[in-house]
Formats: C-alpha cells, structure tokens, sequence
C-alpha cells in the first residue's frame, strides 16, 4: 500500500476501479470530484486527492475490513442515510471496503439464521472487526425494553463490544443516546460509550469508540473515516492510538469532521455577519437567503460539516433548504435545542430540560423588571425618610464612637 | 474648605473603573444583540466587539486585583490617611460588626447610617462578587468562543454543566449559553442596585470616582457613603 500511497493513481490500479465505477455509471471525474469533497472535509489540501484515490482504488470492494452493523434504539435513519442513493454511487464503492455481511435493516437473511451468521462471523474475526453501532442504549428494566432475538439489546452490545477491535458509534443515538433520550428520557437512553465504560469495568477490554453525531449520520461521515483508516494504512498502528491516528477530540468525534461549526461554513454568513436576518418565513428576506439566525438557527454551536458534506447525494442541505439549522450533530441534542425556532433554550419549570418553562428573555425582564421597581419603592421610602441627599449621613465622629463602643476599644479607622 | 476626597480612588484606580464602566457597557449592548439580533445591521461587528471588551474587562479585573495589594487608598472619606486597598475592600475587624446595622438601615430598621470606613460592609461583600461574577461571565465566554473552547480548562467546565443541568454530557453549548446570558442579567441587577446606592447622597461619589474631583459642596456633610 505504502508505494501507491507515493504514486500518483497508478493506471494498473486505477484501471480496475474505473471501471467497475463505469458499470455504474459513474465517471472518473465524479469519482475525482468526490476525492476532493473528501479532501476538503478532512481539511486536507487538493494535492491529496490523488492518494485518496490511490488509497481508495486499492482496497475497493475488497472487503479488507471485516465489520458489524447493529442497531439499538433507533429510527433507522442512519441506515437510510447510509443506502440514500437512489442508484449506486461513489460512496457505496468506499463502503464495499468494509466487508460488512450484518445489517439488520438491509440484510437479506432474517431470524435464526440472520443471527447465527452475525454470530459465527464474529466469532470467526474476534478481536479483528469493526462494530458499526446504530441508536441508543436504553438501560430501562435492565435493558429490557429493548429485546432482538430474545435478548436485550444491551446484552448484545456488551458481547459484540468485547470481540470488537474498535467501535464507531455512528448517528446521535449511538453517540449519546439522541432524541430517544429526549426529556422524560422515559427508556433511559444513553450512549454507546456511556454505556460500555459503565458496564466493561476494565479499561483494557473497552475498544476505542469513535463518536460520529448526527441526526441522522452523513455517509461521508462515515466514509471519511475509512478513508482516515486507508490513508494511515495500519490498523494496528491506528489501535494503538486512535485518539491521536484518527484525529479524535475529547468527545471522540473526528476533528477534522467536528472541527468548525455549520456557521463556519455557512454560505449565509455573509449576511449573517452584515446583520441581515430572515424574522419570519414567507417575506422577502427569506427570498433573499438572509440568514436563519433569528429563526433559531443552531449553526453557530452545532459542531458538523453539512454545508461542505450536503445531503441526497449532494443536493443540498438544511441551511441551502431554507430551514434553520436545528443542531442535530449537538449533543442531547433535542433537549439542548428546543424551542428550535428560538435562541435558546427556556428555563424553569420542573426539570431543566422538560418542555415548557420560561423563555429566558421573559425570565430575564421579569427579573429585572422587579428589582427596577424594588429600587424606585426604595428610593421613595428613603426620600420620604430623608435618607437620600447630602445630609442624610451620620457624622464621622459619631460613627467612631458607635465603632469604638462596639469593639470596646478605641479604634476604629476613621479620620480624626 | 471641603474635606479631602482625592485619597478615596487614586488615579489608576479611575482609569479600571472607567475601562470597567465602558466594557460593561459595550458587552451587554453588544451581547443583547448577538443573543437576538432584533434589529438588522451589524453582527460581525457586534461579536468581534464581544470578545475583544471580553478580554479587555476580564484582563482589567484581574490588574484591579493585583493592585489591590500595592495601591494604597483612603481608610475613609475625608481624610488624607491612607492603607492598603485589600484592606479598605475586604471586610475589617474594625468595621464587620456593621453589616447587621447597614442591612436593617437599607430596611428602613435603623435611622442611623453606620459606616465609619472606606466601604460598608455590606458594599465590600458586593464589589468582591463584583469581581467573582466578571471573572465567572469570563470564563463562561471563554467556554463559547470557538477560539478557546477545547481547551482543556474550559472544555471541563462545557461537561460540567452539560451534565449538571441535566443536558447530558459532550459538552453541549447550550447550557453555558444560558449561563452566559443569566450571569449578564445578574451583573446587570448588581450594577443597577450599585448605581442606585452610590447616588443616594448626592453625586459626590460620581465625581471622585469618574472625574478625580473633590465635592466643593461636600465640606460639611463629607460623611457621605463612599461608594466606587
Ligand atoms: S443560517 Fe445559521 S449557520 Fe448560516 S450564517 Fe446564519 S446562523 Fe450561521
Ligand atoms: S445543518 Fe444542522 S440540523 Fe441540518 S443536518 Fe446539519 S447539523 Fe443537523
């Protein structure tokens, strides 16, 4: 691998590859094309576009990593995003890389036999494959409220979790338990890491999990990753030190997917910064493309590249839509960004996070208004009592003997 | 003559509160605006505005604090007699028993007005909240700022409240968000109620405080509160 990586995309490889993406239609300038979004997310410069492909020409379709695909508590979201094309494209190419025989959602085997082949394959590459988690955790009646194939989900997490060489929490749910853990949380949802650093008390027998948010998960995020993989070339080396190999930041998250914020990338922030906002939907400043901010767009603290990644196969994406950004990639991120269409989060009312609650801009006149007031009934009262004006004072010298018949002592420090 | 008041704020101590005064002033307009924009014009201004008096006051907070041990100031208006200002701002031996009495004389319990030096008691207990909450919306700031976040000392304080406040942990930005803006509010009230003390006898305070100027009205009733 290591003298591809040097060449330019050598023709022999090249060859097989475009080929194989011509049967699918597919260019080798859209394949090129797709080697630069993937540049530009992982913030390398165009010059590594041709290793990119070289890498990716390479280990196309070879199934080089055996992996794991289950799903928790979820809506599936993250698989539909995952088989979003309508027809088979580029990424799908990068996927092959994963050699990944269980998915439950697209799989063709079902039942007892769908089982047992999850089963046999990992038992056949214990301690080799990659375990790909989708939805939360739920942790309610002992994880009982979750059950696939007669086991809890939590059950089963645990066991593919102990053979795995390392995990990616793919989509919110996985990350942290996303909107299923949304106030009341009522299945006690959680995440992937959560869970396993709770419940697998050794630190050694806990693989390295790599957190990729997102409601639902983009399939460059996760092709992204492979491609980090392929360019590193040694998955050993990387198991090592997955922090510092895939570049991963405190939540474990990808940096260079979960560097910079949507409204880093926004192609509104032009008129974000000149101060030009869409208020309501339907005038002419939505017309215009003005930016979202004002409708409660969660861009500037949501962490994720969707401007540069875009959604449908690059059609577009939230912001591009028209619709403020609601902060899918944030953590909780459901409980952290409702209203989603106002500024922030309200207060009160019963737990912090539960519906309801007082916007905090209400919650914040009202308390100022009552000290406003308190101040203007104090300053009357002190008026009327001849508190307020230059004579209101005692005089020094009566204050010291106040002070010194306190401290029964001569003293006090106040002037003679 | 009036007494001597030039002794209460020394020179450098003007120019803190002034830079205090201004930033404040600066950040909660140009915070209100970036927290909603009700009106178009000028965000990039307005955040770039933030952050910069962000680190203006929180910087001058801390050069105020360290001064505090070497400039010395007036024991107590009207007089030229002075001592280190740590020591006129934390609470005195001389001067503690009289936060009982100034609390019930603010409560109308009490006619007379008990304060024999620099501060009352219960104004000094204020200015050292004053300068915890600037150091505090600091560092909730720094928390934010997409510059500063993710180091280590401010990515703690993300997860912390994230999962105090029941928004799991991650270090979502929200809760500090809230924080953030309910710290301002707090610091808005402290200094409104601040105002309101320090123009209860008279403008005497203002002058000395912003103008460096000793009241030529003040000589019979010097005994007014010193408030800063
Ligand atoms: S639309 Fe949202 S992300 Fe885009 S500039 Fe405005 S606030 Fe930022
Ligand atoms: S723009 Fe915001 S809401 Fe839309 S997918 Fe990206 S993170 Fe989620």
């Amino acid at each position: 691998m290591a003298e591809i990586h040097k060449e330019v995309y050598g023709m022999a490889v090249a060859t097989d590859l475009y080929e194989r993406l011509a049967a699918h239609g597919i260019t080798r300038r859209d394949f090129l094309k797709f080697c630069g979004t993937l540049a530009a997310v992982m913030g390398l410069s165009q010059t590594a576009v041709p290793q990119i492909a070289a890498a990716v020409g390479e280990a196309a379709g070879s199934g080089l990593y055996p992996a794991l695909w289950i799903n928790g508590a979820a809506c599936t979201g993250c698989t539909e995003s995952i088989a979003q094309a309508t027809q088979p494209n580029v990424a799908d190419i990068v996927l092959d890389i994963l050699s990944l025989p269980q998915m439950e959602t697209v799989m063709m085997a079902s039942g007892e036999y769908a089982e047992k082949a999850g089963e046999e394959y990992a038992a056949a590459n214990k301690g080799k494959y990659i375990l790909i988690c989708e939805g939360a955790v739920t942790e309610m009646l002992d994880g009982n409220v979750l059950r696939i194939a007669e086991k809890p989900y939590v059950e089963i997490l645990q066991h593919y979790a102990e053979g795995a060489a390392a995990i990616v929490a793919v989509g919110s749910c996985a990350v942290d338990g996303g909107w299923v853990r949304a106030y009341p949380n009522p299945a006690k949802a959680t995440g992937v890491k959560a869970y396993l650093d709770a419940n697998i008390s050794n630190p050694k027998k806990r693989p390295p999990v790599v957190n990729l948010p997102g409601c639902p998960v983009n399939p460059l995020e996760i092709i992204a990753v492979v491609v980090n993989v392929l360019l590193t070339g040694d998955l050993t080396k990387i198991l090592k030190d997955p922090v510092k190999e895939l570049n991963l930041d405190r939540q474990n998250r990808p940096k260079y997917l979960y560097g910079s914020t949507i409204h880093d990338n926004c192609e509104r922030r032009g008129h974000f910064e000149n101060g030009e906002f869409v208020y309501q939907f339907g005038g002419q400043a939505e017309a215009d493309n003005y930016c979202l901010y004002a409708m409660g767009c969660k861009g500037p603290q949501t962490y994720r590249h969707c401007s540069k990644l875009r959604w449908n196969n690059n059609m577009s994406w939230c912001v591009a839509s028209g619709g403020p950004c609601i902060g899918c990639g944030n953590f909780n991120w459901v409980d952290n960004n409702t209203p989603f269409r106002q500024r922030m989060r309200r207060i009160g009312a019963g737990v912090i996070g539960g519906p309801g609650g007082l916007g905090i801009a209400k919650a914040g006149a009202i308390v100022g208004g009552v000290v406003v007031v308190g101040i203007g009934a104090h300053a009357l009262a002190s008026k009327a009592t001849h508190r307020i004006g230059k004579n209101s004072t005692l005089k020094n010298e009566e204050m010291k003997t106040y002070d010194a018949r306190k401290l029964k002592k001569k003293g006090g420090s106040a002037d003679a | 003559m009036h007494k001597p008041l030039k002794e209460m704020h020394p020179p450098v101590f003007i120019v803190t509160h002034w830079i205090n005064a201004v930033s404040m002033l600066i950040l909660i307009m140009s915070g209100l605006y970036i927290h909603f924009p009700a009106f178009s014009g000028f965000m990039g201004a307005a955040r770039g505005v933030h952050v910069f008096f962000g680190i203006v006051i929180f910087l001058n907070c801390l050069v105020r604090i360290v001064l505090a041990f070497f400039v010395k100031d007036a024991t107590t208006m009207g007089t030229r007699e002075k001592e280190l200002d740590i020591r006129n701002w934390l609470p005195q031996k001389e001067n503690r028993h009289q936060f009982f009495p100034m609390l019930r004389w603010y409560l109308f319990m009490k006619k007379d007005y008990p304060i024999s030096a620099k501060y009352a008691t219960m104004q000094k207990l204020a200015y050292i909240m004053i300068a915890v909450m600037i150091i505090a919306i600091s560092y909730t700031g720094f928390c934010l700022w997409g510059v500063t976040n993710q180091l280590a000392i401010f990515a703690v304080g993300n997860n912390l409240v994230s999962g105090l406040f029941g928004f799991g942990g991650g270090g979502s930005l929200m809760p500090m968000r809230v924080i953030h803006y309910c710290l301002m509010w707090v610091l808005i009230i402290i200094s409104l109620i601040h105002i309101y003390i320090a123009t209860m006898h008279g403008f005497v305070a203002w002058r000395m405080i912003f103008l460096y100027k000793e009241d030529p009205d003040a000589g019979e009733h010097v005994d007014a509160p010193a408030q800063a």
